[in-house]
């Protein structure tokens, strides 16, 4: 394990480490755009500058393995020097459009301008001016003013994807970041470009101009678009949620994740979601006060499983926390002995899918925890035996998926409930697929995984804890309120989480009641 | 121990001649003001109208281009920097690909602003300017919101108000 001294400080590095990983392993400052710790070296940016004893020249720390008793500094006049006027050359071009740019705000040009740069610029030629608002595919935008050329988007797409769409057309200050005509940036991974992009030249159509990025909070919690479990970082103010991004996690996802991932901010927001308890069949829904009629609900639902279990059935998706699978099981199954217990996969062909890099066929967060609970109780039976007995269940109690775009079979299920003599649909959000239902339903608001907290388990056993980020509808129950409430115990909903600028209550509020 | 409370002693009842000194203090002025207008402090609102001097930070003016279409950007810089937290803008994608980013919605909660000028201060295009006008009356709560059909469209910037703006001859210089 060699040992060097950076900046005075001494650090023992892995054989073949470089020299910039060193910097960030000891939380040193230092500038660079092309180095990205998931891709190759590339050495192009020439910002990562350092001086190293004995060597007459300035070497870049990204392509410089750390050797036995190196002595490295980039707080020499000579370095801060190079580096600064390395940023001037690279601002030559750039339009400096920064009020209208998306990136604005987390852009690597801004941070490092003020980290390193401070000059005043000394270039008097006019711009060259290039391709704005580019279109590169069904997902992102480019504008080749901005791009710094640092090649992080073409090595994505050659080392990760391994799609080869980008790649650098022109020489000299023509250069332009391109694809082939034709063949456009789409791949299900095509995002990650935009986050690795240092500058606003990369922006996701989805987001575009939505929000200014300083108005956004971020939360960190986990995808839950498929079993793979990235670690994600969701972005929201009190309007919304605008987006996900990945968050750095080696044994899971890396750097990256999918596309797909990134959607599943849209179903939280408050335009899809069900906010009262709906009661009725097909046509016929009233909206009733979520408290109250989920006790009542659990009234008749505790007398139907003491009268007889066998007339209980329940239909669980993996779609819900380790903790909410533990208390519900405790009182359904153990506590009223149901025995009736399904297991819904959302797509069962598929279901064992792997595309070679994230995204995985079992489109649920927590599919390995539900079958972990179910172990000890003897399993799922088999949906099978659901089909043409419906009408024999007093009641069926159906653990809806959050995500309702990736169960392809909704509509038979709905299809399939429909002759059954009643139905608790625990659902987040209203469809019109739900709203189909003709027999006799309560469709209970669910929270979502952003407004809870708890822990999935992914495909590989890895149990993953998440915390609360924001709270969307308020009325909203977790899976373990709804027990609590079936079960007949009251709730402090005083105490319960607020939304984000929403009408704020205070203590008082709640103890005087509505004026 | 213990405190002794000193009161004054009421000097005077005699109230009379002070309030008779006041009042003929109002009736000089107002026989002053009958007789000699011209030195008159106040004004007869509504007839008359002070004008304040162009600095003044009235009401705010969305400036436009020569051809009339908004100047704004929508890069909400005004409405980070407002300290009342009044202005409110939604950005959209623009057809013309020089353009980019430009508001479909843009809104100024006037009851709420302080008049501190700091949005025209933000704004990196000089697309907003507070302007001389500052009577501010509506007949409901919902006409204080100022759009951009009033902001940069309203009849009285028709005359006097200058919201033209156009960059033309800066760029054409190569600016
Ligand atoms: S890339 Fe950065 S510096 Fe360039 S215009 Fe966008 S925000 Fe400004
Ligand atoms: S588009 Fe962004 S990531 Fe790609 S080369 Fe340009 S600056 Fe780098
Ligand atoms: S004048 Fe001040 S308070 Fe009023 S809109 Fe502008 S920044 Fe906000
Ligand atoms: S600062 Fe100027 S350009 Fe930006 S949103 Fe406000 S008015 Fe428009
Ligand atoms: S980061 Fe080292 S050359 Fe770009």
């Amino acid at each position: 394990m060699p040992k060097c001294t950076i900046n005075g400080k001494e650090i023992e590095v892995p054989q073949g480490t470089t020299v910039i990983e060193a910097f960030k392993m000891l939380g040193d400052d230092i500038c660079h755009y092309c180095w990205h710790p998931g891709l190759s070296v590339a050495g192009v940016c020439r910002l990562c500058m350092v001086h190293i004893e004995g060597m007459p020249k300035l070497q870049i720390a990204c392509n410089t393995e750390v050797r036995d008793g190196m002595v490295v500094t980039n707080q020499t006049d000579d370095v801060k020097d190079t580096v600064k006027w390395g940023l001037d050359f690279h601002l030559i071009n750039h339009p400096l459009d920064c009020p209208i740019c998306d990136q604005a705000g987390e852009c690597g040009l801004q941070d490092q301008y003020m980290k390193f740069g401070k000059y005043d610029p000394e270039m008097a030629e006019p711009k060259v001016k290039k391709h704005k608002v580019v279109d590169l595919g069904p997902t992102v935008v480019l504008d080749s003013e901005r791009c710094i050329l640092c090649s992080r988007c073409v090595r994505f797409t050659e080392e990760v994807t391994e799609t080869n769409e980008l790649g650098i057309f022109n020489r000299g200050d023509r250069a332009e970041i391109g694809t082939v005509q034709g063949r456009p940036l789409d791949n299900n991974y095509s995002l990650n470009t935009v986050d690795i992009c240092p500058v606003g030249a990369l922006t996701s159509k989805d987001f575009r101009f939505r929000q200014r990025v300083w108005y956004l909070k971020d939360s960190e919690s986990i995808c839950p678009g498929c079993s793979t479990g990235c670690n994600v970082k969701v972005y929201f103010n009190e309007e919304g949620l605008w987006r996900v991004k990945p968050r750095y996690n080696a044994e899971v996802n890396g750097h990256w994740m999918c596309d797909e991932g990134r959607n599943t901010y849209k179903y939280v927001n408050a335009a899809h979601r069900l906010k009262k308890v709906k009661a009725g069949q097909s046509g016929d829904w009233s909206q009733e006060e979520v408290f109250p009629e989920t006790m009542k609900l659990g009234e008749k639902f505790r007398a139907a499983a003491e009268k007889n279990p066998e007339s209980i059935a329940v239909l669980v998706t993996g779609q819900y926390t380790n903790e909410e699978f533990k208390n519900f099981f405790e009182f359904v199954a153990d506590e009223l002995k149901v025995k009736n217990i399904f297991h819904w996969i959302n797509n069962p062909e598929k279901f064992d899918d792997f595309d070679g890099l994230l995204l995985r066929g079992d489109k649920n967060p927590n599919t390995y925890g539900l079958k972990e609970e179910m172990k000890s109780r003897g399993g799922f039976k088999s949906l099978e035996d659901l089909q043409g007995k419906m009408s024999q269940f007093e009641w069926v109690l159906v653990l809806g998926p959050e995500n309702q775009s990736q169960f392809p079979d909704l509509k038979e299920k709905v299809d399939l409930l429909s002759q059954a003599k009643s139905v608790i649909w625990l659902s987040a959000c209203e469809t019109p697929e739900l709203d189909a239902l003709r027999a006799p339903t309560h469709q209970i608001p669910m929270k979502t995984y952003i407004e809870k907290e708890g822990s999935f388990t992914n495909f590989k056993g890895l149990v993953q804890e998440f915390k609360r980020g924001t709270t969307v509808i308020e009325d909203a129950l977790t899976l373990q309120e709804v027990v609590a409430l079936l079960r007949g115990h009251e709730l402090d909903y005083r105490n319960r989480p607020q939304p984000i600028g929403g009408t704020k209550k205070n203590h008082f509020t709640n103890v005087r009641g509505q004026l | 121990m213990s405190f002794k409370v000193k009161r004054e002693p009421v000097r005077s009842s005699w109230y009379l001649p002070g309030i008779l000194v006041g009042l003929g203090f109002t009736f000089k002025k107002m026989l002053q003001n009958l007789f000699n207008q011209k030195k008159m402090v106040t004004l007869n609102y509504p007839e008359e109208k002070y004008q304040y001097g162009p600095r003044f930070k009235g009401n705010h003016v969305l400036t436009v281009k020569k051809d009339g279409s908004l100047r704004c950007t929508a890069c909400m810089l005004c409405a980070t920097n407002c300290p009342a937290d009044c202005i409110r803008i939604t950005a959209s994608e623009h057809e013309d690909p020089s353009v980019e980013k430009f508001p479909i919605s843009y809104e100024i909660d006037i009851l709420r602003c302080v008049f501190c000028g700091f949005c025209e201060e933000a704004c990196p295009v000089d697309a907003i300017r507070m302007g001389p006008e500052w009577q501010t009356a509506a007949l409901n709560g919902s006409e204080f919101t100022y759009d951009i059909r009033h902001l940069a469209y309203r009849p009285q910037l028709k005359g006097g108000v200058p919201s033209v703006l156009d960059d033309q001859e800066r760029h054409s210089a190569g600016i």
